[in-house]
């Protein structure tokens, strides 16, 4: 998937400068890393050891920072807006996209309503100019806007960094996914079993009806009726038919 | 004679290539007019018989001879892509080669494709031999490395991949003397659309004309065969997450993002609109199938009832026609 080749050169980066440094210089490398407008991944970055230490220090917010922007929402942080700092508008943006991916998550149709509700946008001109520009131009999200029954189609969206239990229902989904297949390949190795017993039973009877006129046809012959030879002059095409009815 | 050689040059064959060399010894085959027992064809890999022995009175036991030809196409680099072929006529107990036909046919193919060059030439048989070096040598003077094809004519359908080798040509000392020996190369096809519908389209050849029941199998094998691709990917992607989740691989995200965004196109298509649109074709489609099979109840119902009428007509004729039904 080319999102997660862009970005890998990305996360590479931000790991080796956030692996570099700490406390209040690592503030400074999250709050890049978050607005940068290529970056959605930011598990790679939280799962660094200097990154985990700023956990109850001074610096703790900009580890909720970045928890925030790995698994969180707009109206997350619109909610816990007093214990976290103010976002740039670019960090803003990021956030946005990233809601609009965690909405993805749940429903393959999403109505206009609730998205303008998570994302705080008032009407729908705005909202498609933003999923436009800033979400499918991005590419990660690949869907149809549907304006007439105000929703948008998703087909394809990006993943978030997952969230620990996420594995497990990942895993569930898959292998769910298998035993469809499975179910699926049984039932048409057993229509195809049908198919192919179903055209022998009829080539057995079709060979049968053969072999039965045959039989007519030679009894008949060696009785050699009269009624038989008339017909014969008169109606060549039904000679056979009215063999195959005498009998 | 035939090792693998390593010489950094990548080779793709289009398949144009492999069903010209196979059109050519079927023609030339069934030309000879052989026994039945020698006869035979399969999809893709057709051998090509070129008889260019024009010994007559040939027994039933001789082998199928060979035909040879060449193939023309573009070299980029280290990358060497085969897109043509054409024949030749070459005499191996002579060892003479028509020249003028080659450079002849050389300036048609120049004229209709500027970029093609003489890549090397091809032939039909099991293994290369020794006697293929004279007509290699004889093409070094076109081509300064030419290819060699070996197409095999013999079906073996146990064998699963194509049976084509390319061999090229490397100077190795043999006993002091320097030699040219053919190292056999590996090769990838490639297609262009054009090509992928004539491919797709020999490959669903197989049960030709037979009745609806089989073609509705092949169709169904073909569906069950794509499916079982599928299964088995998916099997190896769930493996992967439950071994992450025993911890015995470690966690990649970025991988897992991928598998998740993958998930959640499950499933493909979920709405009202859908479901219905499938139940009404579903529908048209009993219904249809249900009055073709009326149509045709009722036109075998109207013959026999005419049959009747013909067999048992014969005592009421002096007195005017009644149908019996």
């Amino acid at each position: 998937m080319d999102i997660e080749q862009n970005q890998a050169e990305l996360i590479d980066n931000f790991v080796k400068q956030a692996s570099a440094q700490k406390g209040t210089a690592l503030g400074s490398v999250i709050l890049e890393a978050t607005s940068h407008p290529s970056l959605f991944a930011f598990s790679e970055i939280l799962a660094l050891p200097t990154v985990a230490e700023l956990e109850g220090t001074e610096n703790s917010v900009y580890l909720k920072v970045l928890q925030l922007f790995a698994h969180g929402t707009w109206s997350d942080y619109k909610s816990n807006c007093s214990s976290l700092p103010q976002l740039v508008p670019d960090q803003v943006l990021k956030l946005k996209q990233l809601t609009v991916l965690t909405l993805a998550e749940t429903n393959k149709v999403l109505p206009y309503d609730e998205l303008m509700m998570e994302l705080d946008v008032t009407n729908v001109r705005e909202l498609e100019d933003f999923l436009i520009n800033e979400c499918m131009y991005a590419g990660i999200v690949r869907g149809k806007l549907d304006q007439l029954r105000r929703c948008f189609e998703i087909q394809f969206a990006a993943g978030r960094d997952l969230r620990p239990g996420q594995l497990g229902s990942m895993i569930q989904t898959l292998s769910n996914w298998l035993g469809t297949s499975d179910n699926l390949l049984v039932s048409i190795q057993e229509e195809i079993k049908w198919a192919d017993t179903m055209s022998e039973l009829d080539k057995k009877h079709r060979k049968e009806v053969e072999d039965r006129v045959e039989e007519v046809k030679k009894s008949v012959s060696v009785k050699k009726l009269q009624t038989v030879s008339r017909l014969k002059l008169s109606s060549e095409g039904s000679k056979i038919s009215t063999l195959n009815l005498v009998e | 004679m035939a090792s693998s050689s390593s010489r950094g040059l990548t080779f793709k064959l289009h398949p144009l290539v492999i069903v010209n060399i196979s059109d050519h010894y079927t023609r030339v085959k069934s030309q000879l007019n052989l026994p039945p027992s020698l006869t035979s064809t399969s999809s893709a890999a057709t051998s090509n018989n070129n008889n260019n022995n024009s010994n007559g009175g040939e027994n039933n036991q001789q082998k199928p001879p060979r035909v040879y030809g060449c193939v023309i196409g573009v070299q980029r680099g280290r990358t060497v892509e085969i897109f043509n072929s054409f024949e030749l006529i070459y005499d191996p107990s002579t060892r003479s080669l028509d020249r003028s036909f080659l450079e002849k046919k050389q300036e048609l193919y120049k004229k209709v494709f500027p970029h093609f060059y003489v890549l090397g030439w091809y032939s039909t048989g099991s293994d290369a031999q020794e006697s293929d070096m004279h007509f290699h040598k004889a093409l070094m003077d076109i081509n300064e490395s030419p290819l060699y094809v070996l197409l095999n004519p013999a079906i073996n359908p146990a064998q699963k991949d194509l049976p084509v080798t390319i061999y090229e040509s490397e100077l190795h000392v043999i006993d002091g003397v320097p030699q040219l020996i053919f190292v056999r190369s590996s090769y990838t096809i490639e297609t262009v659309e054009a090509e992928r519908i004539s491919v797709d389209h020999v490959a669903h050849l197989k049960p030709s004309g037979g009745s609806a029941a089989t073609q509705l199998a092949a169709q169904l094998t073909g569906i069950h065969s794509a499916i079982k691709m599928l299964n088995s990917r998916i099997r190896v992607v769930h493996q992967y997450l439950v071994g992450m989740q025993k911890g015995d691989i470690p966690c990649e995200s970025s991988l897992l993002r991928q598998v998740s965004s993958l998930l959640r196109r499950l499933p493909a298509i979920e709405s009202e609109k859908f479901q219905d649109d499938l139940l009404m074709e579903y529908n048209d489609t009993l219904l249809i199938t249900y009055l073709a099979m009326f149509t045709n109840c009722s036109s075998t119902m109207n013959e026999l009832v005419d049959k009747f009428n013909t067999a048992y007509d014969r005592h009421s004729r002096r007195g005017g026609r009644t149908a019996f039904i």
